[in-house]
């Protein structure tokens, strides 16, 4: 390659001596005019680069309005006069009309309902609490009918499954699991007072997780509720179990194991049975452990034992999802299941309830998860020896016949539970009380049913009342007109004060109907996809990524050369589009909100105009379809790890299949470099391939496991799988990367004999040294876990935090400044005659030497562009190396090993100049590959929020979500940073005497371009097609999510990587913007300085 | 960059010895040698370390009958490999009814009686080195890329290496016997700039199949046969019968694999 002249002997001799006299003369002119012209170039660099800046704001980043959150105001101020103020987001819109649509939010609220306090103390204030004295007693609100309880709880229990067969055509007949469990439906008909069975919607997601939560909780389940829980850990929330328990209640759990981790240190440690719910294929044992321990607790002289008994089976469910619902294991199970009951019923006394239930259904293939009927529709029956239950009318006398028929929601076990033990309903609770369990044998209690009923009204008032203070927004006139007359009618009803007035019974009716107002209300603001606005997202970003393809991969000419064209028409269009989206929603042709339409259509304004411009002359566009093997490659890497998104396996196990692709990538380097021809290409280009994939595969022995990997996988990121703190073996990584990195970036500089100038300093000794302090910093960590030293915690703490900022001002502070003026790596040495010239270090330019046989060398030369700019690579990764656990350390280093590799390996078989898309895609690759050996997962609960906590003691804005940001996506941070130097690397110096030489002397044509613009072109290639490879992820991840949003998986595996995939390309877009394509600038600057323009 | 590596001569494209019953069997051979895999497939996948072991001497056998019954050894060829090689190229698409230059030369010299003995021993000894190399290089190297591609390095070490050697023996076994150690050969095999014959396409067949192989893997069907070598194995077979039988077809006879100028999709992904 040209590249490959690391030592030119550039200056050579000085012309013909006869001329120089001659053109003494006009030698001032001619430098001034020199000198103009390079100022020109110099300033038409400079513009130029706002320019792509400003295009890649708008594709990649927030305009105005979004801008705040991410970038600081010098940086928004730059944007403004770049784009005239009217640059839009693509990427950001689009995420954020999708997140919109798919994102649920429900706010948790804290707040706990308790004994003393009712529900009308801050509502009405009309009624004052009852004597406090016999409260525990008889209950807390309200007179508790039962002292015990047993729940069971069998899983996917679908309601079809529990009433007898009726066909709905002639030729229906009954299915394997119609008429097994009868005990439910004979016992609700035969002894109306003693039981009842009632179809019991369950809300999406129907997993039983969500579903938990629900049945204790009261509310409704929504993705951020979810999401803040993906460990299962424990709720936060008021909830039944935990009211039990604070009532004093001992509470035994049997079965499930997932009450544990959602409601740990509530249950007696001694009675309490969990199992293990992973087996599906597993359909006997946890059932057999709930039986063996059910009973015993039963007998008469273990009453006093316990309160309240969950009993979780999960046959049923497991049988489902096995073997579908119409099989034979299914029918026997649920034959088991009415056994289990009749035996639950002998064995049973008079003061206890039996509530049997399930969570949720199952579809016709026995799985579950999304929303179909038949997923939601499960069954609850309670029953009792003492025969309190009621029906208040005729009709309902007998238990529906399908779940069509007088549908309870599940969150109605809530405050029923809660009233019939004696509790405080949870604060979050939604549900109404169940009529059945209320209206008395005769089924005319009204007063009791009113009571019960204005005492959840009240309480789910009080809930909205608290949940709007903390939101904002006000109730809406429908609620409030029906609680007053609900209110007005208690008032009048409790004068009378008799079962059958009928003033009563009307209050219990609106008191119910404001319940159930509220719970619609509720849900249509917590439950509903929206997807026309998923799709608008989706459109956006897939509009985006058009514009990318086409302006990445499809333009022949100069893309700086568009930017301020591009600019006033994105400017245009999105003026244009919101313009139109105001008046449009202002005149109300839509349903969208002004600000969201605006944003819409000038997102879509500003892709228009783009797209005019950039197809407005055909002659520079070619079709973006790839050449060669390395497009076709790049294009293969994209597309099928894209697609591979689909599946949950491949989601699970994203980081084999990246090691996988890298090294595929690597064997295909070696295959290319094989054919090189000459002898160096041929064997540095073999020897980088090869250390490209041993590195990757040595990367990827540290591990941190998801959940669904296992048992497949051993976690290595630390001491154990089941700790969080670094072996002391471990503690030695940071040194030996303090050692031998700063001397493998050192052996690449000096390949190019690149290791001069500034790079000693900045590699050998300040690189090192903050490295070294890491590891120190590393070390005391390991003291503090394992207490080594007899030094007290907060004085480790305070060095700690000294030395990690220390660390962190070498890095952001020192090497910021340094970058900006340093001068590039060379060492330059002018060898010449005694005389002296005033100016040795002159411009070096061809026919300009002033003196005769003077001969300049330049060592470095090959690469200056490359190394100057890998400076800033250096800077963050010290940084990120800081905030990475030891082995990540490990996994950073050899990242910032491999992407040299890959940097000589694109050089050797002349990648870099050809603006081939294999080197930006490879390094997406690279970072998505190390972000998973960095210790984190698709998966929230693998962010390590402890790292905020390396430079700083105490939270603070906005530093701790930096260093969160830099732990988490460090590896994709550092990766985005190297996209430049797949064409920087080792490029050729270019000025643009050099340039029209080579032209003239190749007479090809002139190329007027300023070479120094050919280059931000060619980064700005780099750059785009590196966003193209993350946007075209973000997309699919994206996409999955909401096609899947019915998936069972959905907040497991999809949810989360949709969410990592947008905020990896949020932040990626601005590392590119911001560091990368600004740090081009500086390098670039540095070079012009020394060589001109 | 370079284009295929063509500017010295290479060795050309190996042809299918003319004796009819090596014609007809290089034909039996690959598909003998799916149906015999697939036959044991179940074995496999009920235990596969005890199963590739036991087929592994049979796989060695199968190949070198084939090599020997098939394939002109290393050596026969040198005498033509000289500097007419480009005509060859054009000359060969496909013809083995017509004897070639190179081969019609080395069918006199055994025919000439005298040298039964040394015919014999002239393919004895490919084959011994064959088997040598297959045992001790190829199947070391297959297996470092096993790991390299991610298969186990602490566990599953017996499966690794099995598998390298069943690949070793689909691939390189009939590569060493048809070209000895010619080391221009050799820099084409690492190179993907093989012509394509039945040698090279069973052996890249082998590797690309290895590699799609392993996509069934990750999935959560939780099927037995998912098991590590077992899919990658599949692969490397079916790959290997593919390989040498597509590669011996006019259209693609004797050309190359290019990387830059042309575009061929998958044919360079990568070798296993």
């Amino acid at each position: 390659m040209a590249s490959k002249s690391q030592k030119g002997p550039m200056g050579s001799t000085a012309p013909n001596s006869d001329q120089i006299n001659v053109r003494a003369a006009e030698q001032s002119k001619q430098s001034a005019i020199q000198e103009q012209k390079a100022r020109e170039l110099e300033n038409e660099f400079k513009t130029k680069h706002f320019g792509v800046m400003g295009v890649l704001t708008w594709i990649l980043d927030p305009g105005i309005r979004k801008s705040t959150r991410h970038m600081g105001d010098v940086q928004r101020e730059k944007l403004k006069t770049d784009c005239g103020g009217s640059c839009r987001l693509l990427h950001i819109a689009g995420i954020y009309f999708f997140t919109k649509g798919f994102l649920l939010t429900r706010m948790v609220l804290d707040n706990k309902s308790s004994c003393q306090e009712l529900p009308f103390d801050i509502t009405s204030g009309s009624q004052h609490a009852p004597a406090p004295s016999n409260q525990q007693a008889n209950g807390c609100w309200h007179q508790k009918s039962f002292d015990k309880a047993v729940v069971i709880i069998i899983d996917a229990l679908r309601y079809d499954f529990t009433v007898p067969f009726v066909p709905k055509e002639e030729s229906e007949t009954a299915h394997l699991f119609h008429d097994n469990i009868p005990v439910l439906y004979e016992t609700s008909i035969n002894s109306p007072a003693n039981a009842f069975l009632l179809p019991f919607i369950a809300d999406a997601p129907t997993a039983t997780l969500q579903r938990l939560k629900g049945l204790t909780t009261g509310t409704l389940p929504t993705f951020v509720d979810a999401g803040s829980n993906f460990a299962g850990t424990a709720i936060d929330e008021d909830n039944l179990v935990a009211q039990l328990h604070s009532a004093g209640k001992t509470l035994v759990q049997l079965g499930d194991d997932t009450w544990q981790a959602l409601y740990p240190g509530y249950f007696d440690a001694n009675l309490t049975r969990p199992f293990d719910s992973f087996n599906v294929w597993d359909l006997h044992t946890v059932d057999n452990g709930v039986n063996e321990h059910l009973f015993p607790l039963l007998r008469p002289e273990n009453k006093s034992k316990w309160d309240v008994i969950f009993g979780h089976y999960l046959g049923v469910d497991h049988a489902g999802h096995r073997y579908g619902p119409n099989h034979a294991a299914m029918a026997s199970k649920l034959q088991e299941m009415d056994r289990v009951i009749r035996d639950i019923i002998a064995a049973l006394d008079d003061d206890t309830l039996l509530v049997v239930m399930g969570d949720h259904g199952m579809d016709i293939k026995g799985d579950h998860g999304g929303e179909s009927d038949d997923e939601v529709e499960a069954a609850l029956w309670m029953y009792s020896k003492r025969g309190t239950f009621g029906r208040t009318s005729s009709e309902s006398l007998l238990p529906p016949k399908n779940a069509k028929e007088r549908p309870i929601p599940q969150i109605d076990l809530v405050p029923t539970l809660s009233l019939m033990l004696g509790i405080p309903i949870p604060f979050n609770n939604l549900g109404s009380p169940i009529e059945e369990a209320f209206a008395g044998p005769k089924g005319n209690d009204w007063a009791n049913l009113a009571t019960v009923s204005r005492l959840t009204a009240a309480q789910i008032k009080r809930y909205q009342a608290a949940y709007e203070i903390s939101r904002g927004g006000a109730d809406d006139e429908e609620s409030l007109s029906l609680w007053s007359a609900a209110e007005a009618e208690w008032k009048s009803g409790s004068k009378s004060f008799t079962s059958k007035s009928t003033a009563v019974r009307s209050s219990y009716e609106l008191y119910r109907k404001y319940q159930r107002h509220t719970l619609d209300v509720c849900r249509g603001l917590w439950t509903t996809f929206d997807v026309p606005s998923m799709i608008q997202g989706v459109a956006l970003l897939f509009g985006g990524i058009a514009l990318l393809v086409l302006y990445a991969r499809g333009m022949r000419n100069d893309r700086t050369e568009l930017s301020s064209q591009l600019l006033s028409f994105v400017g245009v269009g999105s003026g244009a589009g919101a313009a139109l989206g105001s008046v449009l929603s202002l005149f109300g042709f839509t349903e969208m909100s002004t600000i969201d339409l605006s944003v819409f259509l000038a997102a879509v304004g500003s892709m228009a105009g783009s797209a005019v411009v950039m197809v407005k002359k055909p002659a520079n566009l070619t079709i973006p379809l790839p050449n060669g093997m390395w497009g076709w490659l790049a294009v293969f890497f994209t597309v099928s790890q894209s697609v591979g998104f689909a599946s949950n396996s491949y989601t699970i196990w994203e980081d084999e299949i990246l090691l996988f692709f890298l090294t595929t990538f690597g064997v295909c380097a070696g295959i290319s470099s094989m054919r090189q021809k000459t002898t160096t290409d041929r064997v540095l280009g073999v020897y980088h391939s090869v250390l490209f994939v041993i590195l990757g595969r040595l990367a990827s022995f540290s591990r941190l496991c998801r959940e669904e990997q296992m048992p497949f996988c051993r976690s290595t990121y630390y001491a154990s799988s089941t700790s969080s703190i670094s072996a002391p073996w471990q503690l030695g990584i940071p040194f030996a990367v303090a050692f031998f990195l700063p001397a493998v970036i050192r052996s690449f500089y000096s390949g190019s004999k690149s290791y001069e100038g500034a790079a000693t300093l900045w590699i050998s000794y300040a690189f090192r040294f903050g490295l070294l302090i890491t590891s120190i910093f590393w070390m005391l960590e390991g003291a503090d876990d394992g207490e080594w030293l007899p030094v007290s915690k907060e004085t480790l703490k305070t060095v700690r935090v000294f030395l990690a900022q220390l660390v962190l001002a070498i890095a952001f502070a020192a090497g910021t400044g340094a970058y900006i003026y340093s001068k590039p790596c060379i060492s330059i040495s002018v060898n010449k005659p005694p005389e002296d010239p005033n100016a040795p270090p002159a411009p070096i330019i061809a026919g300009q030497e002033q003196k005769p046989r003077t001969t300049v060398t330049i060592l470095g030369f090959g690469n200056m562009y490359g190394t100057r700019f890998f400076f800033l690579v250096i800077n963050f990764a010290l940084a990120i190396i800081l905030m990475q656990k030891p082995m990540g350390q490990g996994a950073i280093a050899l990242l910032v090993w491999q992407i040299l590799s890959l940097l000589e390996i694109l050089d050797t078989n002349a990648l870099t100049l050809s603006n081939s898309p294999i080197g930006p895609i490879v390094l997406g690759l690279l970072g998505s590959f190390y972000f998973f050996k960095t210790g984190h997962q698709a998966t929230p609960s693998s962010i390590q929020w402890e790292t905020a906590f390396i430079p700083l003691s105490t939270i603070k804005y906005p530093w701790t979500p930096i260093f969160v940001v830099l732990n988490t996506f460090g590896a994709q941070i550092l990766a985005a940073l190297a996209v430049p130097l797949t064409v920087l690397w080792k490029r050729p110096l270019q000025t643009s005497d050099r340039v029209a030489a080579d032209a003239s002397a190749s007479s090809k044509g002139a190329k007027s371009a300023n070479p120094a613009t050919r280059l931000l072109s060619d980064v700005t290639q780099a750059v785009a097609t590196h966003t193209l490879y993350l946007a075209t992820i973000n997309l699919a991840t994206t996409m999955w999510a909401g096609h899947l949003r019915r998936h069972l998986m959905l907040y497991r595996i999809f949810s989360p990587r949709f969410m990592m995939g947008a905020g990896v390309l949020a932040i990626v877009d601005v590392v590119l913007m911001v560091f990368a394509v600004g740090g081009v600038r500086w390098s670039t600057l540095s070079v012009g300085e020394i060589f001109g323009w | 960059m370079s284009q295929p590596p063509a500017e010295k001569p290479s060795a050309p494209p190996v042809n299918i010895l003319p004796s009819q019953l090596a014609r007809i069997y290089s034909f039996v051979h690959p598909a003998l040698l799916l149906a015999l895999a697939a036959s044991r497939f179940e074995a496999v996948v009920t235990n596969p370390v005890q199963e590739l072991l036991n087929d592994l001497p049979w796989l060695a056998l199968l190949q070198l009958f084939y090599v020997i019954l098939c394939v002109p050894p290393a050596g026969s060829l040198e005498t033509t490999s000289s500097g007419d090689n480009e005509e060859k190229k054009k000359a060969s698409p496909r013809s083995p009814s017509a004897p070639r230059p190179g081969k019609s030369g080395h069918r006199r010299k055994q025919a000439s009686g005298k040298n039964v003995w040394a015919g014999l021993w002239a393919r004895l000894m490919p084959a011994l080195l064959s088997v040598t190399l297959t045992t001790f290089i190829a199947t070391p190297v297959l297996a470092a890329l096993l790991v390299l591609f991610g298969a186990p390095l602490t566990t599953h070490n017996a499966e690794t290496v099995l598998c390298a050697a069943h690949m070793a023996f689909l691939s390189a076994s009939s590569l060493v016997y048809a070209h000895g150690t010619d080391g221009l050969v050799w820099k084409e095999v690492w190179g993907i700039a093989r012509p394509a014959d039945a040698v090279w396409g069973g052996a890249l067949g082998t590797g690309l199949g290895a590699w799609f192989g392993a996509i069934p893997i990750p999935l959560d069907w939780d099927r037995p046969w998912q098991a590590f070598p077992i899919t990658i194995l599949a692969g490397a077979y079916i790959g290997y019968a593919a390989g040498s039988l597509i590669s011996r077809t006019p259209f693609l006879y004797g050309k190359r694999v290019q990387f830059v100028p042309e575009v061929i999709e998958e044919d360079d992904k990568k070798t296993n």
